[in-house]
């Protein structure tokens, strides 16, 4: 099979998933959807862009309303550009958030909004220049997400998400200035859905 | 002495009777929400910003009279050589002084519409500080703590987005009653010291508190008044 036969029949499978006009709406009250990904995000007063693994659940309630929670781990060697000043950034970093989201658009497209106060659980070197080899002191600090994007509901278990995030928060258990961990960060993905109300 | 007796029979009829023919109330509702919190102009001197995050949970008990039972957990700094925390555990009486919007008559489609009400109420408080620089490997940190009690008043509103769904953004001012702590420190030799006073003192600070709340469930008031 030649190339322009592939992009033709990818051309028609993807024009197929979006004219199929008589699909029933998948969004509705009692979806369940939930998903993973690898969401590059930048903490930018830190200039620091690290990879964290983000997974979320989340429960529509009502036609635009749903319930949220989600969690954020950096990865395993996930400081991907980092100013190597261990005091600045944290060793281990995790962040753990439950919210509401409000959803608009018509049957299965939808532009999602999500706020959800949350903490951020963080592992910080302390006494980096006096103490060898240096103490780590694990702290819970408080932070907010706010969180924009958009999902496609293409068949019964599955749909198309990609998101933008922007949350902050402050580290105080440090020896130095308290570190900001004001970032933003994108994330995008196959996520999974099930309906567990039948009408 | 009949004038009065008669006013007095008249002003009950009116209090049974003239009340709308409501089918439903919103008393007996419970909510469930999450919450952010901004603490600003802190008593405390030298402290900063504060930011919290919390929990609360709301019971309605008439149409005018709602009641918030939240815990809060704020941290902020103290210049760059001390930090605090405070834990806020306690309830606030939200009255509605507009109060002629029904909760459940949503017919004909529900429209995003704003409830704005009076609130006060008490809460108990545990605050930590904690020296920024005087950790020690084998001891941890220097702090000093205080519980003590508080009261809080404010106004805020609800943003109710669907019948069940609202935010709610609320400013309040907290004064602590009770033991406080004061630190002081010395910026020529960096020695910083914690005082503990006893007895009643008046510091407090400004909540700004964002919450997000959901109805779950009806605990009473079901049928018709």
């Amino acid at each position: 099979m030649g190339i322009q036969q592939k992009i033709t029949g990818l051309f028609l499978l993807v024009s197929t998933l979006i004219y199929s006009q008589e699909k029933p709406s998948y969004f509705q009250p009692s979806l369940l959807r939930a998903s993973a990904t690898i969401a590059p995000t930048r903490f930018y007063t830190q200039q620091t862009t690290v990879a964290l693994i983000n997974g979320f659940v989340e429960y529509v309630s009502e036609n635009r309303i749903s319930i949220r929670g989600e969690a954020n781990i950096m990865a395993p060697n996930g400081k991907l550009l980092y100013p190597n000043s261990p005091e600045k950034f944290p060793r281990n970093y995790t962040s753990i958030y439950a919210g509401f989201g409000y959803h608009l658009g018509k049957r299965n497209w939808k532009f999602d909004i999500h706020a959800e106060p949350g903490v951020v659980i963080a592992e910080m070197e302390q006494h980096p220049f006096l103490i060898v080899p240096a103490p780590y002191q694990w702290s819970v600090s408080p932070s907010f997400m706010l969180k924009g994007g958009t999902s496609f509901y293409f068949s019964k278990y599955c749909h198309f998400f990609a998101e933008i995030n922007y949350s902050n928060g402050w580290i105080r258990k440090t020896p130095f200035m308290s570190v900001s961990i004001a970032q933003y960060g994108i994330s995008a993905g196959l996520g999974f859905h099930l309906l567990t109300k039948k009408k | 002495m009949k004038g009065i007796l008669l006013i007095f029979t008249l002003s009950l009829g009116y209090c049974f009777f003239g009340q709308p023919n409501q089918k439903y109330t919103p008393a007996g509702m419970l909510s469930l929400g999450g919450r952010t919190t901004v603490s600003i102009f802190n008593d405390h001197k030298n402290e900063m910003t504060g930011t919290g995050v919390g929990g609360q949970f709301r019971l309605r008990f008439s149409d005018a009279v709602n009641t918030d039972w939240f815990f809060d957990y704020i941290t902020s700094d103290i210049l760059n050589y001390a930090h605090r925390t405070d834990y806020h555990i306690g309830w606030s009486v939200l009255f509605y002084p507009i109060n002629q919007l029904d909760y459940f008559r949503q017919e004909g489609g529900f429209k995003p519409k704003f409830r704005p009400y009076i609130l006060a109420g008490h809460c108990f408080d545990y605050s930590k500080i904690e020296a920024k620089d005087g950790f020690s490997p084998l001891d941890g940190p220097m702090s000093a703590e205080r519980w003590s009690s508080a009261v809080q008043a404010g106004l805020g509103t609800h943003l109710e987005l669907s019948p069940r769904f609202d935010i709610s953004l609320t400013g309040q001012y907290m004064i602590h009653l009770g033991n406080h702590i004061e630190t002081d420190y010395d910026f020529t030799t960096g020695a910083l010291s914690f005082h503990e006073h006893k007895g009643a003192s008046l510091a407090g600070h400004l909540l700004l508190t964002l919450s997000l709340n959901y109805k779950i469930a009806k605990l009473w008031g079901f049928n018709r008044r």
